[in-house]
């Protein structure tokens, strides 16, 4: 899936207007991974979506199993993420930020 | 970016089908619920607008054989009205947009239907007033916003009042009651 940042909060690593492609297939296989930025659905408003590293994930988790999933934006200050909407469900994930294009 | 060469094909190839189909948007908002909005400062950015088009009346035309230094005096004033009037209509915009794109959500929308006709005629009307000197104009920018604000507060279950400004331009402001 093809996406475009919008907003500070993952500054530096990544910046308003860059596209990038999203790879919803990889927690099929996996589960999501600490340091991995994801896009994920916005909890408190599920029409969109939001761009967040993951910062704690279940300890030892087999992949089919769901669990919580605590996101952060790299960019802490400019950031509302896990600290304001708590954790996420692993099915709030879309899937995880290949590459840019 | 560290690797053009590699990128270019497959990255026009992707920016091309944007242009189809536009990507969704990933949102790393700067959504600092700070929620902290007031309509206070538009309505004296509303009053400011008014009260530079009293003082371009009240100036009069410049005397015929004025002196340069009383020609001087008079053109710095008139500019500073203006630009004043300018700069007010302008933070008018911008103090009732903020609130209106950060702050209202459908819901309060669903209530108040009539908001987003609100807003556009107050973009409407503050462009008026930089573009004229139209002491009517100024007073519907004023009535709009006092609308506009009594939405605002009462999206937050507060009732409203009108009350004089006590400034020297006269006319009211909405407030809470």
């Amino acid at each position: 899936m093809r996406y475009v940042v919008e907003g500070p909060s993952m500054e530096p690593a990544f910046r308003a207007g860059e596209r990038l492609l999203v790879d919803r297939l990889a927690y099929r296989r996996r589960a999501p991974r600490v340091g991995e930025v994801v896009v994920l659905r916005d909890p408190e408003r599920p029409d969109r979506y939001l761009l967040k590293r993951i910062a704690v994930a279940p300890p030892m988790q087999p992949a089919p199993q769901r669990g919580q999933y605590f996101v952060l934006g790299d960019n802490a200050a400019v950031s509302r993420d896990s600290r304001a909407f708590g954790p996420v469900a692993r099915e709030q994930i879309v899937g995880r930020v290949w590459r840019r294009y | 970016m560290s690797r053009p060469a590699i990128r270019s094909l497959t990255s026009r190839a992707l920016r091309a089908l944007d242009r189809i189909a536009p990507p969704r948007t990933a949102h790393a908002h700067c959504d600092i619920p700070c929620g902290i909005y007031d309509p206070h400062l538009a309505q004296i950015a509303a009053l400011t607008v008014i009260r530079m088009d009293q003082l371009i009346e009240a100036l009069g035309e410049l005397p015929q054989g004025a002196s340069k230094a009383d020609a001087d005096k008079w053109h710095n004033s008139f500019s500073r009205y203006v630009a004043v009037k300018e700069e007010h209509a302008e933070l008018c915009k911008r103090e009732v947009r903020v609130i209106w794109g950060d702050y209202f959500k459908p819901e309060h929308t669903e209530k108040h239907k009539d908001l987003h006709a609100t807003v556009w005629n107050i973009m409407k009307l503050a462009s008026k007033n930089r573009q004229e000197v139209n002491a009517q104009a100024a007073q519907e920018l004023l009535a709009a916003v006092h609308t506009f604000a009594a939405a605002f507060w009462d999206t937050k279950g507060v009732a409203t009042k009108k009350q004089p400004s006590n400034q020297a331009v006269g006319g009211e402001i909405v407030v809470p009651a």
